[in-house]
């Protein structure tokens, strides 16, 4: 008892949910498995020193309390320091949650089963030689209460799928991917999934004869999903106010500051239907967009209750995988629509090369430079599109890259995937219009 | 939970599998996290659950859960799921040799018994180290101790339980004057054997001397990957394609190419499931086939690929021991043990008149695991000037792929470490391409 008199605050997440996913393999189902699962997540606040608990299956919530509130406790007592504050918040309403026409568990695992050998056949066009699908659905109740009062739940659903296909020729491989994921089994009927899995078919057979470039410095354009990736990895990363608070982001001290070229404004909306949402964040913070960029100055970071008192701003912002302990996230981020067309952007660039897609990339926040590794690309000659490349990869400064944008399209478009910060996973999505950027780094063979 | 583990092989039979497996895990973590130099939060994690596989006319379900309560209905699922897919005629059948070789260094008392005082003194330690170094200040970091312990069970008489240990530490640092550089260090084992205070210091150390970096002209010149580089693209680029799954399905650069000269005779590469110690080691793999030592490439030849049981059923061969599981919710698949880069070792920076020296790279993950074609941003990368390192690199891309660099290996040096399972000295390689 005398432990809880200085715990200053603590809460619980309990999470209970079922997941299902299948994988069709080369035409076999490799896997259909099914989690049941349930836990719990306590934080308690000592000081200046957090304690944090996960326990799972069964659950005895008292217990975990005072397990969290005990390593508080004795953390603050051996290192103490400057008490930590909380941002006050008001219970957040929970309405306007993304509408599910078609719950997935009423769908037969044989009709699922089908719908991927077609997706499957529909990727498998001439010169693949192996493919794979894959069907994710997850259901998960999220109940969270704290000691200040806030108490709140939500349920939500979510089913996607990915599809991957891989084409050989003399000892090269290349691979193409799609996938989409969503809020109920209607996204199978919304989203044309056939055509989708025959464009990565299709991608996979065209890199075979595709070109590796020479790398160097020149113009380029950014297609959506890759110029999503930048907003995401390079400038929303750093915008994550425990980095900043780490001393570990170029856009510490920064707001007010015209960082990028006037045509940029990045936002980040988990109140969208994307595959970001929530209704509430960890910490029971009701969700709201955050304008991070907006017209080239920097606005916003993006909060937890404990940075937002620390940095001023409002919460909103703070997630976690599980029952891990959250962090400041990202939700749906996105470079808001420009006025150009893609003609006016060949016509801007003239030589240079048009990327595509992502493999994936990484980002140091704390110097401000990233690498991606775009999906495929093109030669841009005379301001035409000319040969197919792979292996392309773009990396740079992000401040840089953010004031050479010289033209922003009109053409947003959302791409949906997940985050790893902190080893743990969440939904999110990212997007853009198509950027032309007048200097970059491309790396080749 | 765990004595429902072992009726839940019960309860599958019962509901119609043929065979089953139960695998039980249970892992107890707890861990301190500093944010700059004051300690942020104490973290203690505790996970149990079970992953069921039941196996109906050849073909296989899986279903998992960590609620007592829901056991039962997993069972259920799991054999369902095995109704409703067609007979796998690749599907020999679940383990059943139940002879384990003994291992060692895995378990370690002190580990498991750690209280939270002694936790915050090893985080603390990550912190002083950097403060050796003054200009230089921690980003974030901390110290995690964890017990885990698991359980396999199937109905053909495998019954293998194993408990183990691990301590870690991990530490970013950054630069506060001038121009910003970063650089982290980490430390993993089996034991409290790390010197903790040494891998601070040596991140802040790392980080100052990248400061005022110098841009180089594009050019192929020698790499010396230091072992985070060089595991980080062996495990993205090159490992994948030694996975038996990926080799039968089609999704390997290395199909048909066992008995092939791979790599410089000089090299060998084992994977091993035995050594004292290591992060990978444990009497059985995730399935409960005993571990095994595997000459991969034995002096630049391809000799094997990894085999769980059910893609060395389907080959005709024999497990080489490498099922493996993120976790209780996953069904079981090839993974990789312990992975040992033997090359002879020499002063491998004194023995390079020029080149570049690169700590670690990122991006490695998106490498094409295929092809194994990579383009990597090097991090506190330095020019090596008449057998020494000299001047820090602002920023480099290394683009490359990871069989011909496999050719291309030129030298080794004396610096093992252990990075997570993989275990290898800097490895230098020519005639790498880098744009500066």
């Amino acid at each position: 008892m005398t432990i809880m008199q200085d715990i200053k605050f603590y809460d619980c997440r309990v999470i209970e949910g079922s997941s299902t996913s299948i994988i069709l393999d080369n035409g076999k189902i490799e896997e259909i498995s099914r989690n049941f699962t349930r836990g719990a997540g306590v934080r308690a606040l000592c000081g200046g020193s957090w304690g944090y608990t996960s326990v799972e299956g069964d659950i005895d919530l008292k217990q975990g309390v005072e397990a969290a509130s005990k390593l508080a406790f004795s953390m603050n007592a051996s290192t103490p320091k400057e008490d930590v504050e909380l941002a006050a918040i008001n219970s957040p309403e929970v309405k306007n949650l993304p509408e599910v026409r078609i719950d997935p568990r009423d769908v037969s695992i044989e009709e699922k089963v089908d719908l991927l050998k077609s997706i499957e056949n529909n990727a498998k066009v001439k010169g693949i030689n192996s493919t794979k699908v894959m069907y994710l659905e997850s259901e998960f109740k999220v109940e969270y209460r704290s000691s200040d009062g806030i108490e709140c739940a939500y349920e939500l659903m979510n089913v996607g799928f990915a599809v991957s296909a891989v084409a050989s020729e003399n000892g090269v491989y290349q691979a193409g991917r799609e996938s989409r994921f969503g809020y109920g089994y209607e996204l199978f009927e919304k989203e044309n999934v056939l055509e989708l899995a025959g464009k990565a078919g299709n991608t996979a057979v065209e890199l075979l004869s595709a070109k590796t470039p020479k790398g160097g410095e020149m113009p380029v354009i950014l297609d959506q999903e890759l110029a999503g990736v930048f907003a995401h990895e390079a400038v929303g990363h750093a915008s994550e106010a425990d980095l900043v608070l780490e001393g570990d982001s170029i856009l510490e001290n920064r707001i007010g500051e015209q960082i990028a070229s006037p045509l940029i404004t990045i936002i980040d909306d988990p109140t969208l239907h994307e595959f970001g949402y929530y209704p509430f964040d960890a910490e029971g913070a009701k969700s709201k967009r955050t304008e991070i960029i907006k017209n080239g100055v920097f606005n916003s970071y993006l909060h937890s209750r404990e940075t937002a008192a620390k940095l001023g701003g409002t919460p909103g912002n703070c997630r976690a995988q599980g029952y891990s302990m959250p962090v400041v996230r990202m939700s749906n981020t996105f470079i808001d629509n420009g006025d150009a067309r893609f003609e006016e952007m060949l016509e801007e660039i003239k030589d240079g090369m048009y990327l595509i897609g992502s493999r994936g990339g990484q980002v140091n926040t704390g110097e401000g430079i990233f690498q991606f590794n775009a999906e495929k690309g093109y030669l841009i000659r005379n301001g035409e599109l000319t040969e197919l490349l792979r292996d392309v990869s773009l990396s740079g400064k992000t401040l840089e890259i953010l004031n050479h944008v010289a033209l922003v399209g009109n053409d947003l478009k959302m791409t949906a995937g997940r985050c790893g910060k902190a080893g743990q996973l969440v939904s999110v999505s990212d997007g853009s219009p198509h950027l032309a950027i007048s200097k970059a780094l491309v790396g080749g063979a | 939970m765990y004595e429902l583990a072992k009726k839940a092989l019960k309860l599958a039979e019962k509901a119609g599998a043929e065979e089953a497996e139960i695998y039980y895990a249970t892992n107890h973590s707890t861990g301190v996290n500093f944010r700059k130099d004051s300690l942020e939060n104490a973290k203690d994690r505790f996970s149990e659950g079970v992953g069921i596989r039941a196996i109906v006319n050849g073909a296989v379900g899986f279903a998992s859960t960590n609620s007592a309560a829901q056991i039962e209905n997993a069972v259920e699922v799991a054999v369902a799921e095995a109704r409703v897919r067609e007979s796998d005629p690749d599907w020999v059948s679940l383990p059943s040799n139940g002879k384990y070789p003994s291992v060692s260094g895995i378990f370690d008392k002190k580990v498991e018994t750690l209280e939270l005082e002694a936790c915050i003194e090893y985080a603390l330690a990550l912190i002083e180290g950097t403060k050796e170094i003054p200009g230089t200040l921690p980003t974030s970091g901390g110290f995690t101790r964890a017990k885990g312990k698991q359980l396999i069970l199937n109905t053909n008489g495998i019954e293998i339980e194993e408990e183990s240990t691990a301590v870690s530490g991990f530490v970013d640092v950054i630069t506060v004057n001038g121009q910003t550089s970063t650089a982290y260090d980490f430390g993993i084992s089996r034991s409290l054997d790390i010197d903790f205070f040494a891998l601070g210091k040596n991140a802040a150390d790392l980080a100052l001397k990248s400061n005022d970096g110098i841009k180089i002209e594009p050019q192929k010149t020698n790499v010396i990957f230091h072992p985070f580089a060089f595991s980080d693209i062996i495990e993205e680029a090159f490992a994948p394609s030694l996975d038996a799954d990926n080799v039968q399905k089609g999704r390997s650069g290395l199909i048909n190419k066992v008995g092939e000269e791979l790599a410089v005779p000089e090299l060998s590469i084992y994977d091993d499931g035995l050594i004292e110690a290591g992060i990978e080691t444990s009497a059985s793999d995730d399935e409960g086939v005993p571990s095994q030592r595997t000459p991969v490439i034995e002096k630049g030849v391809l000799e094997t690929y990894l085999y769980d049981s059910y893609t060395a059923g389907k080959a005709g061969l024999k497990s080489t021991g490498n099922s493996s599981r993120p976790s209780y919710t996953s069904p079981p698949s090839v993974g990789l043990r312990n992975v040992i880069v033997d090359y002879p070792q020499t002063d491998v920076i004194a023995d390079t008149q020029s080149g570049i020296f690169v700590n670690t790279v990122i991006g490695a993950h998106t490498a094409n695991s295929i092809s194994g074609d990579f383009s990597v941003e090097a991090r506190n990368a330095f020019t090596i000037k008449d057998g020494a390192l000299d001047k820090p690199i602002k920023s480099l891309m290394i683009s490359g792929n990871a069989f011909d660099l496999l050719k291309q290996i030129t030298g080794a040096g004396f610096d093992v470490r252990k990075v997570g399972g993989i275990i290898t000295p800097s490895i230098r390689v020519s005639n790498m391409s880098v744009i500066g």
